[in-house]
């Protein structure tokens, strides 16, 4: 009777004393492990390694996404990087090429008696009857109309409107362009005019003279314009003609007009014109 | 009589789940105390022949995983167990303010008693912890014990289909050792 009214209170005193007792013991005879305990921990050690694969599934796919967000970050960076670097590599490649051409610009100014002045084409004019670039050197530079304009390998035009601070270049492919050449391996002469998108013609080459494809063509230094020797291209079509006393002969320039960017401009030595001057005289 | 033979499996797995939970956020330095909010929550819902079975089966399991003296967390859940068993005759477990303050108070005193201890039966200084790790602590164990609360009182509500109306002094709407 008395057992079970006071069965809760009973119970609950039982308890506190088996902690009591539990505690009690394990501070007077603490030797480490406990069979009680190894129990506890033989019985934890499935539910361990279960939550521990679990939570380890979780915490790699956290740190996998922390990696992806890093890493997209550094995607982000390097891909700006690798934009600065282009756009960095653009300018050295364009420097080296502009480098390129002043060289051999500068290579061919030592082969004429002329002092040359480098310019810069700051704007072309390619319609149907007029095939002629700006360059931004003028008479303030000490250029002159009529003056020979060359790139490498050759002649390109010449001058033909000069102001103070820039100046018009006709080129050879301008119909109005003539100059006079010779055809190197024969030493014939003849006269080149431009022909527009087809390059130029050769005219007054007589049907008795031999000229075959290939045939360099260049200046023959007859006027006081351009100095001997100067490559203007080479013959790349010959056509005998039916009628006529000349022949009818295309030739190719060497030089491409539409990607002209630096050119030379040759300015004849004083000394020269001098003695040009008297000689005509 | 079904809660009793789970009791064990749920309880180890408890405290091995709130170890490991530990040690993935904290790193050690904090100890997730699931259990207490656990022991406390018994305190107010449960009859007390189940919560002192579940407090002690509690600290007994979390003595055996923490590897601390066997028996010391068995004591002090039951006694926090008593302290809420009593106390909850005078605060509505509803009131989620006042579940946090209480067991802000039970995890300061459950620290308390360990300081004591370690102080009088080892000689160690405990001290210099209770601000870096105490307190810390106790103020987790408060915020944890308003989502455990809510959250039983939700499953409260699936298994019983009403959520159990609040103790009163005369210890009606627990839930009875026979359910």
């Amino acid at each position: 009777m008395f057992f079970k009214n006071y069965r809760t209170i009973i119970f609950v005193g039982a308890i506190f004393t088996a902690a009591l007792i539990l505690l009690s013991y394990s501070l007077k005879y603490d030797s480490g492990t406990s069979f009680v305990k190894k129990l506890v921990l033989e019985a934890a050690a499935p539910v361990q390694k279960m939550l521990n694969a679990s939570i380890e599934g979780v915490s790699k796919a956290w740190t996998r996404y922390i990696h992806l967000v890093e890493l997209e970050k550094d995607n982000r960076i390097l891909k700006n990087r690798i934009a600065g670097l282009q756009t960095e590599l653009i300018l050295y490649k364009e420097g080296y090429l502009e480098a390129q051409r002043l060289q051999k610009l500068l290579s061919l100014q030592n082969d004429y008696h002329h002092s040359p002045i480098a310019a810069r084409v700051i704007g072309r004019e390619q319609a149907a009857l007029s095939k002629t670039l700006w360059i931004n050197k003028g008479s303030a530079h000490g250029l002159k109309s009529g003056m020979p304009v060359i790139v490498p390998p050759g002649l390109i035009g010449r001058l033909t409107d000069v102001s103070w601070h820039s100046s018009k270049v006709l080129l050879l492919i301008d119909e109005n362009s003539n100059v006079d050449v010779l055809i190197q391996r024969t030493r014939v002469h003849g006269i080149v005019r431009g022909a527009g998108s087809r390059g130029c013609v050769v005219r007054y080459v007589s049907k008795i003279q031999d000229v075959k494809e290939g045939d360099v063509i260049m200046t023959s230094g007859m006027s006081n314009i351009f100095p001997k020797g100067l490559l203007i291209g080479k013959v790349s079509h010959v056509d005998p003609m039916d009628v006529g006393l000349f022949l009818k002969i295309q030739i190719a320039p060497l030089v491409d007009f539409t990607t002209l960017e630096e050119v030379l401009v040759l300015v004849a030595d004083q000394q020269e014109i001098f003695a040009e001057k008297k000689t005509t005289k | 009589m079904i809660y009793y033979l789970l009791l064990p499996f749920v309880t180890i797995g408890l405290v091995v789940f709130q170890s490991m939970l530990a040690d993935v956020l904290f790193s050690g330095w904090l100890t997730l105390e699931l259990s207490l909010v656990a022991v406390i929550y018994a305190g107010f819902r449960l009859d007390l022949m189940k919560g002192i079975i579940l407090s002690f089966m509690m600290g007994f399991m979390f003595d055996g995983v923490s590897g601390s003296i066997l028996g010391l967390f068995t004591v002090i859940y039951l006694l926090i167990f008593i302290f809420s068993f009593f106390v909850s005759s005078r605060i509505a477990s509803g009131k989620f303010y006042l579940i946090a303050l209480f067991s802000l108070i039970c995890s300061l005193v459950e620290s308390l008693i360990l300081i004591s201890l370690y102080h009088f039966v080892f000689e160690f200084d405990m001290l210099n912890n209770v601000l870096l790790v105490f307190v810390p602590q106790a103020l987790l164990i408060s915020v944890l014990s308003v989502g455990f609360f809510y959250v039983m009182r939700k499953v409260e509500g699936l298994m019983y289909g009403k959520t159990m109306r609040p103790p009163q002094r005369t210890g009606t709407g627990r839930i009875s050792a026979e359910a």
